[in-house]
C-alpha cells in the first residue's frame, strides 16, 4: 500500500490519549513505566511449549 | 579463608536484567566479596573467568541452566550466604503486583490499552506482535533477530490498519513525553523526531531540550526499516503523522545512511507529500539533490550534533545563537582542549580507543574519524577491512561498539551492566600506545542508575595504571543526558570532571577533539572547513 494513503488517525489519537501499556517480556521496562506513573500491565511471558501449539492447531482444524 | 563458589541451578531461568539485580543484591550480603548471578551462555563463562569467578562446576553450565558465583570472606558463612541468595531468586515480587501470564487478560484489566512494548525472544515476537495489531493496538518492538519476512509481514499490516509498528530492534521512543525504553526525560516541545537508529534518537532530543527547545514525540523505527527489504514503512508513516500532528513545526529524520532506493523515496515523500520543515540527518551520508517540493524547508545534515542545531534553529533563530555559544564549543575552543592533550603525551603514545555503550554514538564516531584521519579499527567497522579481529582486543585506533552481540548474548546491555566496559578500561590502561580513552555515558530512563559512579574506580585505577609507568592517560566523555534524567546529567558530568575526564557536551566534538589528537594537530583551514561540513547543515542541491 501507498504510505501517502494510510489512515493515520490512530496515530493521531494515541498523540492526543493517556498512555495504557501492555508491557510483554522484560521486566525492567515494566518498571521503568512505573517510575514514570504509567498504567501499564506486564505478562511474564514464556514460549508455549510444542505440544500446547500442536493441540492448539488440532483442535483448530477439527472445530 | 577466601573461598569460592559455583552453583549450577539446572534449567532455570531469569532475564538478565533480573539477574543483574540479583548479582547487585547478593553483592551486598555481609561476608560477600564479590557475586555474579548469571545464565550459564559461552560469553557469561568467559566473563566469570576474567572476574576470577569461574569454577569447574560453573564451567559444566549449559545456556539453559544459571550460576551462582559467589566468593566469600570465610567458609563458615557459605551455607547462610547460598540460603539468603536461593531465597532471593524465589522471592515473589512486591506484594501488590499483579503479573499476568495471558496478553488477553492484562489488555482486559488495563482496559483502553493502546500501546504495547514487546521484548520477547525475536522468533517469538510474530505470534505476539501480530494479535496485538489486530486489536488496533501500537506496538513498540525492542527485540532483536526478528525474521526480516516477519518484520516486513507485520509492518505492512500495521501500516494498513493505521498503526504504529516501532522497530524490531528500536532501542527508543518518546511517545506524549513517556521514555519507552530507553530513552531520556526531554522538554517537550515543537521538534517530531522519526529515527532508524537508537541512541541517535536519543542524542538529537537530548542535544535539541538542553539547547532550550523540546520534542513533541520520538518515533523510533528499527535499524532495517529504512533498508531496501523494508522500504521504509514506518519511517514514512512517522512522517505522514508528524506532518498531520499540530504540535509538530519542525520534523527531523535520523538514520545511518539508507538504501539509497529509500533514501530516495523519503526525500520524494518529503518533497511531494509535506508542507513543514525538515532536518535529515542520514549519518555520514551524501549530500543529495533537493527536488523542487522540499527546496527551502529541507536542512541536510551528517552528525547528530548538526541535526539538533539546525532543528533548534529552524524553531527559533535566538535559542540557536544562544546554544551554539554556550553548549556547542566553537572551533578554538575544541583546538585549545586537543593541543592540551598533545602536550601531555609521552613519546609512543599515538593511540585512540573508544569503548561506546550506544551503536549511533560508535557510527558517529567512526564517519568523523574517517572524515580526519580515514577508517580505524571497530567491531562494526565503516570498512570490512577494518574489522578488529578480536572484539575483545582493540589494535591501532580501535573504537569498539559494547552493545553489539559478541559482547551481549544473555547478558544485559551495557548502559545497564557496566561489567566489560570496566574490565575492558583497565585492559586499555596497560598498553603504552594508548593516548585517550573515550567513553559515552547514556542516562535516562532504561539505563543504569548511576552509570558514572559504576565507572569511576575503574577509571581511576586506569590513571594509576599509567602514573605509574610514567605517563598520562586522557579520558574524554560525552554524557547523553539532561538534568531532568533519573541519573541527573548534571550531577554525573560532574563526578566526572572531579575525577579529571574532560567532558565534551556532544559526541561529536569527543569523537572531533581525539581526532584532532590523533592527528596529533589540526590547522585552522581544516577545523573550520570541518565545522562548516559537519557540524552545521546545508541546503544541498
Amino acid at each position: 500500500m501507498e504510505i501517502k494513503n494510510a489512515n493515520i488517525d490512530p496515530v493521531l489519537k494515541l498523540f492526543r490519549s493517556k498512555l495504557k501499556v501492555v508491557n510483554i517480556g522484560l521486566e525492567h521496562f515494566y518498571r521503568e513505566l512505573k517510575r514514570q506513573n504509567i498504567d501499564v500491565a506486564h505478562v511474564v511471558w514464556q514460549p508455549r511449549p510444542k505440544l500446547e501449539k500442536d493441540l492448539e492447531e488440532i483442535l483448530s482444524k477439527i472445530m | 579463608m577466601v573461598v569460592l563458589k559455583n552453583i549450577v541451578k539446572k534449567n532455570f531461568y531469569r532475564d538478565s536484567v533480573q539477574l543483574l539485580h540479583l548479582s547487585e543484591e547478593a553483592k551486598k550480603i555481609e561476608g560477600v566479596l564479590n557475586a555474579a548471578i548469571v545464565m550459564g551462555t559461552k560469553l557469561n563463562k568467559e566473563i566469570l573467568e576474567r572476574e576470577g569467578l569461574l569454577t569447574d562446576e560453573g564451567r559444566e553450565a549449559t545456556d539453559n541452566d544459571m550460576i551462582i558465583a559467589i566468593k566469600v570472606k570465610d567458609e563458615s558463612l557459605l551455607p547462610n550466604i547460598v540460603e539468603r541468595i536461593e531465597r532471593m531468586l524465589t522471592a515473589p515480587g512486591v506484594a501488590e503486583e499483579r503479573f499476568f501470564y495471558s496478553i488477553d487478560s492484562a489488555i482486559e484489566y488495563l482496559k483502553e490499552v493502546n500501546l504495547a512494548l514487546v521484548s520477547v525472544p525475536g522468533q517469538y515476537a510474530k505470534e505476539v506482535v501480530k494479535p496485538l495489531l489486530e486489536k488496533g493496538i501500537h506496538v513498540h518492538l525492542f527485540s532483536d533477530h526478528v525474521p526480516l519476512e516477519d518484520e516486513i509481514e507485520l509492518k505492512k499490516l500495521a501500516a494498513g490498519k493505521g498503526l504504529l509498528l516501532m522497530g524490531p530492534e528500536a532501542g527508543t521512543s518518546i511517545i506524549n513525553g513517556v521514555a519507552i525504553a530507553f530513552a531520556n526525560v526531554v522538554n517537550r516541545g515543537p521538534v517530531g523526531i522519526v529515527a532508524a537508529a537508537g541512541t541517535g534518537l536519543q542524542e538529537v532530543s537530548v542535544l535539541i531540550s538542553r539547547a532550550g527547545s523540546g520534542i513533541s514525540q520520538g518515533i523510533g523505527v528499527g535499524g532495517r526499516d529504512v533498508k531496501s527489504a523494508v522500504g521504509g514503512i514506518m519511517t514514512l508513516m512517522g512522517i505522514k503523522a508528524l506532518e498531520a500532528d499540530p504540535e509538530t513545526k519542525v520534523i527531523t529524520i535520523v538514520s545511518k545512511p539508507p538504501s539509497p532506493d529509500v533514501q530516495d523515496k523519503i526525500v520524494k515523500y518529503i518533497a511531494e507529500n509535506t508542507k513543514k520543515k525538515y532536518v535529515t540527518c542520514f549519518i555520514g551520508g551524501r549530500v543529495f539533490e533537493v527536488p523542487k517540493g522540499a527546496k527551502g524547508r529541507l536542512i541536510q545534515t551528517r552528525t547528530l550534533h548538526a541535526a539538533a542545531l539546525e532543528a533548534v534553529k529552524l524553531i527559533d533563530q535566538k535559542l540557536y545563537e544562544e546554544a551554539r555559544k554556550k553548549i556547542f564549543l566553537s572551533p578554538k575552543e575544541v583546538l585549545s582542549i586537543a593541543d592540551r592533550i598533545i602536550s601531555n603525551l609521552e613519546k609512543g603514545q599515538k593511540y585512540i580507543r573508544g569503548l561506546f555503550t550506544g551503536g549511533t554514538l560508535t557510527y558517529e564516531t567512526l564517519v568523523i574519524f574517517k572524515e580526519l584521519i580515514g577508517d580505524i579499527y571497530s567491531n562494526t567497522p565503516l570498512n570490512p577491512k577494518f574489522k578488529l579481529e578480536d572484539p575483545w582486543k582493540s589494535y591501532k585506533h580501535s573504537v569498539v561498539d559494547l552493545g553489539e552481540e559478541e559482547f551481549t548474548a544473555g547478558r544485559a546491555h551495557p548502559m545497564i551492566d557496566p561489567t566489560i566496559r570496566v574490565q575492558r578500561i583497565i585492559e586499555e590502561a596497560k598498553d603504552p600506545e594508548v593516548a585517550i580513552i573515550m567513553l559515552d555515558f547514556v542516562l535516562g530512563y532504561g539505563s543504569h542508575p548511576d552509570p558514572v559512579g559504576a565507572h569511576l574506580s575503574a577509571i581511576r585505577k586506569a590513571m594509576e595504571i599509567a602514573e605509574s609507568n610514567g605517563r598520562s592517560l586522557t579520558f574524554l566523555a560525552h554524557v547523553c543526558g539532561t538534568e531532568k534524567d533519573p541519573q541527573n546529567a548534571i550531577e554525573q558530568e560532574s563526578k566526572l570532571k572531579s575525577a579529571g575526564v574532560i567532558v565534551l557536551p556532544t559526541n561529536a566534538l569527543m569523537a572531533l577533539t581525539s581526532a584532532i589528537v590523533a592527528k596529533g594537530g589540526i590547522s585552522e583551514e581544516e577545523l573550520s572547513r570541518f565545522y562548516e561540513t559537519y557540524l552545521v547543515g546545508s541546503e544541498g542541491g
